[in-house]
């Protein structure tokens, strides 16, 4: 055993506690099976755990991501090879790594104490003996530590077959989360997810398996370097691109996001939102070739479309009437934004030393404050007992770091803005603060809706948030802000800017201008619409734009092909069936020809004699003759 | 010719002689008949085992003697035929508690095990059978010893699905036979592994090889069910489950794919398939019957019909593994041997358990299973998640190397079919597993059971529910622990090596 072991924990932890939770679920299962046969009643077994005190119970669940948050903080940068695992295992904790492992388990660990709280109706109802509140926990209690233990392999993964199997699980398991709540919607929102994600995952297998084939690799890094010397790189680095692109919603794959994420628990959501996504960019991360070689057309195609998943998302989003769509537009705005950078990254390798660390700082600023976001919208729809100054504060506090006017989202926007001057990618800089503008509106948008909810949830008197839940956003929203500060980040190469530096005085109104841009049109929009009920009308007639844009497009086109190709399956299947009847009556007939040898035998036998007399008389007269 | 034959003909000995035995037991006799089965299933299970630690060391078992001049018996224990042998062994142990629960209470249960054992024991043979004229043998004594368990039942479909079985059947095994003669006329005697006999005739006898190897390829493709050759395969489902499961995981079906491997790599070398341009056509058709497999599968409403058409999809991955040219193709084929023999067993113990405990057969009853029985439906998720190939399931180890193979030989679009069979999969067997745990059912107050019989204490009867559980364990392990020597990737990681560097 050595330290290098604790990466395993950190993946093994979670697993127990799922392992454990089915392990208890079984039992309690088997029990009211047993009492089933003598009462002849089923009874859906009440609480998730045996008898041991609740806090426990629950101290142990979001005990989860603990380890690998631990790990992250304190542990030196190590490696873990284990041969029997798989195809032989191989974990790693470097500079990029660690970054998106704290902030990934802190995430986690907030989101769990958060559920904690949000759930607590529901584990009331359950105790009560209600069976569908009862279902829908256990099922997010089993799901929960799975997912997130694919979620952290996934990061710690060095070898490829670990990597998959942690995407793998993350994925499948993440579907149960989104379904949690057992609604029409629910349904449908799980249902993009997962066909999108499997889609995903078919494009993420090929291009997988063609390019560690080629490179005859195992390890993550052997198979970017092999893809940078390949042939066929373009086609491999595409599909590589397009499969982990449904995780970090590229624009047209990003179908899923606006549907799942606010039919699922909301803490489920701030980690779909906040961390899960990031497994898409670190799966770009992984497998592209970046910084290694230009694949220009390529790169070109990549910054195109992220910038417009940036502005397209964002006008789209701003339509939205539930928070939690309008978060889910802008998460593929900001990923836009960071697939964009991608792009430059397989454009100009040079850069990538510097835009690595910009980006990792970008995404781990994004994750932290979206899932504070996230978080908020509970926290407004159960508003707890604190002055409403605070409150607000404490939410609008993310949404402006986002909008790049405050703390983390400042050094993030500028670090990269620096980095990019200095390369004299000055027209990407600018249509990047312009679509910063996109953010600013749609973080106005989501304060404007969450101030909705909050009247209506105080004129109805609904009961207040529980304190695990506020403390765990209050935390996350403060965590989030400061996170240049408290977590590792790689650093940028010497003498450009670093993670945490503040920028300078005079650069502050460069930086700070889209934010207030942003608030300027969304006051000038209130304003208006109140004097000119006209623009009301107008503004009110966008909001009736459905979540999930194209989906329903896709659907239409997918449902006609698969008609067709059943169609012609089903010809051949029944072409088949024919053969073989075909076959089979032809054996009958040849039957009846063979009953019809034996009559003809009988026959034969009741005239052998005369028979043989008549050939015989017909035999002498010929030899007569 | 014979060392060690001794241990050979003691593990073909447990399943050829129970046989005999279970016919002479009167049908009451369940305390006996139970026993013996379980016994001889052990018994052999450690015999095999014996023999792959002795063929791991280097030991060689074999048994030989000659029937008439220049034609001869001949037993052999390689690694390639302990392979399978060690699969048939312990897939058999699981299907006899498996089976021994399922008839409970039934007619005919003397009849059914007797030829139950003649089948394991032909599989046993043919997977120690040392040249094409042992394999011939044991290959049609499975034919008819499994044509009794399939018409187990009686009813007009089951014997209609077995006259179709044996029609198919014995079709192939008269083209086999032919293929074996005029082999033995064109090369003499080849054992198993002689590949220089072939290699060595000139090429004026190329297109000779050609015919016969297309005519071997129709005789078995019949059992390992290529397209167009398997119209048997999803009638012969109205089997009893056990049977089903042994069908499919491991005795006919697997039969034919094996002896698709022997011939591959032991008669013709895998050399000299290539090198007559055998192997892309062998490609092509796997492929074809791969996609073709699933998307018939997509149309199926019965349980066990969908996992028939599954099977002649999956079966064919073997088939694509041996005709990619390479280490990583052969490992492929091998492996999936194995893996899908216990994915597909799982599945169909569980589909098995659906009937006999809720009287379920279509897919649209399967609502909320998932909480009445919840060991036999995480059972069946991981069986079907493994055959989409998510890992840590072993399936996902099969599509890596069959990837990996098929980039080796060149043949860069095979992962376009792998991936589409892959999405193809996760549409016909998702479902599934959205009804089983996602939708309300009966114990939700929504509908009922078709026809409930409590079997056991807990979901089921215990000899039907854990070895559904058992082979599910085996699948996840087999794929979490694949770097362990002795795991069924090693292993055949270890065939291939000798298969490319004698």
């Amino acid at each position: 055993m050595s330290l290098a072991h604790l990466l395993l924990l950190s993946v093994a932890w979670p697993l127990c506690v799922a392992a454990l939770v089915a392990g208890i679920l079984a039992w309690r299962h088997g029990h009211a099976l047993v009492e089933q046969r003598s009462s002849g009643r089923y009874v859906v077994p009440p609480g998730i755990a045996g008898d041991w005190p609740y806090r426990w119970r629950v101290a142990l669940w979001v005990s989860a991501p603990l380890p690998a948050l631990a790990v992250a903080l304190a542990l030196p940068e190590s490696m873990l090879t284990m041969e029997w695992w798989l195809l032989g295992g191989d974990w790693r904790l470097d500079g990029t790594r660690r970054a998106l492992l704290g902030f990934t388990a802190l995430l986690w660990a907030l989101a769990g104490g958060y559920a904690h709280g949000y759930l607590s109706g529901k584990a009331r109802r359950a105790r009560h003996g209600d069976p569908d509140a009862e279902r829908d926990l256990q099922a997010f209690v089993l799901l929960w530590p799975l997912t997130l233990a694919g979620n952290l392999m996934l990061i710690l993964a060095e070898d490829i077959a670990s990597f998959y199997t942690g995407f793998a699980i993350m994925t499948f398991a993440a579907y149960g989360l989104v379904v949690n709540a057992g609604t029409r919607e629910a349904y449908r929102g799980g249902r993009a997810y997962l066909i999108m994600a499997i889609l995903g995952e078919g494009m993420i297998l090929a291009g997988l398996l063609w390019a560690a084939a080629s490179a005859e690799t195992l390890t993550l890094t052997g198979l970017r370097e092999g893809l940078a010397v390949s042939a066929q790189a373009t086609i491999m680095a595409t599909l590589l691109w397009l499969g982990f692109g449904v995780k970090a919603g590229v624009i047209g794959l990003h179908v899923w996001l606006p549907l799942a994420h606010p039919v699922a628990p909301t803490p489920a959501s701030a980690v779909l939102s906040g961390a899960m996504i990031k497994a898409g960019l670190l799966g770009w991360w992984q497998t592209l070739p970046l910084g290694l070689t230009a694949l220009a057309g390529l790169g070109t195609t990549i910054i195109s479309l992220g910038l417009i998943a940036a502005f397209a998302a964002a006008l789209y989003g701003v339509t939205q009437r539930h928070p939690k769509a309008v978060l889910a537009y802008s998460s593929v705005s900001q990923m836009g934004m960071m697939t964009a950078l991608i792009g430059v990254g397989l454009l100009a390798p040079s850069l990538w030393p510097m835009l690595l660390p910009a980006l990792v700082l970008f995404a781990v600023h994004h994750g932290l404050n979206k899932g504070a976001l996230f978080l908020g919208v509970g926290i407004t729809e159960h508003p707890p007992r604190m002055p409403g100054w605070l409150l607000w504060l404490l939410l609008a506090l993310p949404a402006l770091s986002l909008a790049g006017a405050l703390a983390s989202g400042l050094s993030a926007k500028w670090m990269l803005k620096a980095g990019l001057y200095d390369a004299g990618w000055n027209g990407l800089v600018l249509l990047l603060t312009l679509a910063a503008v996109g953010t600013s509106l749609l973080m106005a948008r989501t304060l404007w809706c969450q101030a909705h909810a909050w009247q209506k949830a105080r004129r109805q008197g609904v009961a207040a948030a529980p304190l695990s839940m506020t403390l765990a956003w209050a935390s996350g929203a403060l965590l989030a802000a400061a996170v240049p500060w408290w977590l590792m980040l790689p650093e940028a190469p010497v003498g450009a800017v670093q993670p945490s530096d503040l920028p300078p005085w005079g650069e502050l109104a460069g930086l700070m201008w889209p934010a207030l841009l942003g608030a300027v049109v969304t006051a000038a929009l209130v304003v208006a619409s109140h004097l000119e009920p006209r623009l009301h009308t107008r503004l009110s007639h966008a909001e009736r734009l459905p979540p999930g844009d194209l989906w329903p497009l896709y659907v239409v086109a997918t449902h006609s092909l698969m008609e067709r190709v059943r169609r012609g399956v089903a010809q051949l299947g029944n072409a088949q069936e024919a053969v073989q009847g075909a076959a089979a009556s032809w054996a009958r007939q040849a039957m009846v020809g063979l009953t019809a040898l034996q009559r003809w035998e009988a026959v034969l036998r009741r005239w052998a004699v005369a028979l043989m007399v008549v050939s015989g008389g017909v035999l002498w007269l010929t030899l007569m003759r | 010719m014979s060392d060690n034959p001794g241990l050979l003909l003691a593990t073909l000995a447990t399943s050829l002689l129970v046989a005999p035995i279970i016919f002479l037991l009167p049908e009451r006799a369940w305390l006996a008949r139970t026993s013996l089965n379980l016994g001889a299933a052990l018994l052999k299970l450690g015999l095999v085992a014996l023999m792959v630690w002795g063929v791991a060391r280097g030991d060689s078992y074999a048994f030989g003697f000659t029937v008439v001049e220049g034609v001869s018996f001949e037993l052999r224990a390689d690694p390639l035929g302990i392979m399978f042998a060690g699969l048939s062994s312990l897939l058999w142990l699981f299907t006899t508690l498996y089976a021994i629960g399922y008839l409970e209470g039934s007619d005919n249960r003397k009849r059914f095990f007797g030829f139950f054992s003649l089948c394991v024991a032909s599989t046993l043979g043919i997977a120690l059978a040392g040249n094409l004229f042992t394999f011939l043998l044991f290959y049609e004594l499975l034919t008819l010893s499994t044509y009794p368990l399939v018409v187990h039942r009686g009813t007009p479909k089951a014997l209609a699905a077995g006259a179709t079985y044996l029609r198919y059947t014995v079709s192939g095994g008269v083209l086999l036979l032919i293929a074996v003669v005029a082999l033995h006329v064109l090369a003499g005697e080849v054992s198993f592994g002689q590949r220089e006999i072939l290699a060595e005739l000139g090429p004026e006898q190329h297109p000779w090889l050609i015919g016969i190897f297309v005519l071997l390829m129709l005789g078995l493709g019949v059992k390992a069910a290529l397209v167009p050759l398997h119209g048997w395969l999803p009638q012969a489902m109205v089997a009893p489950a056990p049977v089903s499961a042994l069908l499919h995981a491991v005795a006919v079906v697997k039969a034919g794919a094996f002896g698709i491997v022997r011939v591959v790599y032991d008669v013709y070398g895998i050399a000299l398939s290539y090198e007559l341009g055998l192997l892309t056509g062998l490609a092509i058709i796997a492929s074809f019957t791969i996609l073709y497999g699933s998307l018939r599968a997509l149309a199926q409403v019965d349980i066990k019909r969908r996992l028939a058409f599954s099977t002649v999809s999956q079966v064919s991955y073997i088939m694509l593994g041996i005709s990619l040219f390479g280490p990583m193709g052969t490992v492929a084929g091998l492996a999936h041997l194995l893996h899908q023999g216990l994915m597909k067993v799982t599945l169909f113990f569980c589909a098995g358990n659906y009937a006999e405990e809720l009287g379920i057969h279509r897919i649209d009853e399967l609502d909320g299973v998932g909480r009445r029985m919840p060991g036999t439906s995480l059972a069946f998720t991981f069986g079907a998640l493994g055959m989409i190939g998510i890992p840590p399931l072993v399936g996902f180890l099969s599509k890596w190397y069959l990837g990996m193979g098929a980039i080796q030989a060149g043949m860069p679009w095979v992962i376009a079919v792998l991936v589409a069979s892959s999405l193809l999969n996760a549409a016909y067997f998702l479902p599934i597993l959205y009804r089983l745990w996602f939708k309300p059912g009966p114990l939700e107050g929504s509908g009922e059971w078709p026809h409930e019989r409590r079997l056991g204490r807990l979901e089921t009867s215990a000899w039907l529910l854990w070895p559904a559980l058992g082979t599910a364990a085996f699948s996840l392990l087999a794929g979490i622990f694949a770097g362990l020597p002795l795991s069924p990737l090693s292993w055949a990681s270890l065939i291939a090596t000798q298969e490319y560097l004698p």
